[in-house]
């Protein structure tokens, strides 16, 4: 937890996010699976939440096998 | 008037049901259980009826010494809070570790989804009720042990069934909440002033 917030990782479909739990598991990154947040609007409807601080490793550990969409700050 | 009863290897619920009936006609009720989960449940079911209990242990055994205390009520189990809200309390029913039928994968990426948002809501339930493969949502290594504790921390009871676990030899596992049985989860959903199954 952290007070600043947290980011979120979009993906176009729920198998992505399937994909990228997997790969983030596999990093040992902690993350949660949450239902999109209502103020961001996205086709899949659920994404992964992830601490700020993790930023560069979520990214590098997502880099070349799975697409994200967008990353936004919640 | 007192009654002793051995319900030692009684399996779950008839250790209750024995309790249950003889509280209906006497004041103090001494029963010997053989396992955790029937000591568990033959205790909710005296604090739920407003009894004093007091448990001694040996080993796997415990003996239950059950008092019916002035005023309590004679039969009728409250519902299990005891502390009903105007409109009844809020039961969310999670009959599985999927949420919807199709596909599995997708369903327990909803469920989990789902549970999150309630750790986030206003309004949250005041009894959750895991059963059938649900179970395996309560239990060690389930991906929402940490929202179930934030719900339990809230206030939500959340009960899990002893039958279900004990199918998928998952009762040493538990990892959220009490193992229940089916009386306790029947007035659950009995009492409920808004049931949501999930």
């Amino acid at each position: 937890m952290t007070a600043a917030g947290w980011c979120v990782l979009l993906f176009d479909s729920v198998s992505q996010v399937l994909l990228a739990e997997k790969v983030l598991k596999q990093a040992a990154l902690g993350h949660k699976v949450i239902p999109v947040p209502r103020q961001i609007s996205s086709d899949c409807g659920v994404c992964i939440r992830f601490d700020p601080a993790e930023r560069d490793r979520v990214v590098e550990a997502l880099a070349g096998k799975v697409e994200v969409r967008e990353i936004c700050f919640v | 008037m007192k009654t002793e009863i051995d319900a030692r290897g009684k399996a779950c619920p008839e250790p209750v049901i024995l309790a249950k009936k003889a509280l209906e006609t006497h004041d103090v009720v001494v029963i010997t259980v053989s396992d955790e989960a029937a000591m568990q449940n033959v205790r909710r079911l005296a604090e739920g009826l407003g009894c004093s209990v007091t448990v001694e242990r040996r080993g796997a055994e415990a003996t239950l010494s059950i008092s019916r205390q002035a005023g309590a009520g004679r039969g009728a189990v409250e519902c299990c809070t005891g502390e009903l809200k105007p409109s009844g309390p809020m039961v969310v029913v999670v009959a599985s570790d999927v949420m919807g039928r199709g596909d599995d994968e997708l369903g327990r990426v909803l469920m989990r989804s789902f549970l999150h948002t309630l750790t986030e809501a206003s309004e949250k339930p005041d009894v959750i009720i895991f059963f059938n493969t649900g179970v395996r949502l309560a239990v060690n290594g389930s991906d929402v042990l940490a929202d179930l504790a934030a719900l339990s921390g809230a206030g939500t009871k959340i009960l899990v069934c002893g039958t279900c676990l004990g199918f998928f030899e998952l009762k040493d596992q538990l990892g959220a909440g009490v193992i229940s049985n089916m009386y306790d989860i029947s007035e659950a959903m009995f009492g409920a002033g808004k049931l949501v199954q999930v």
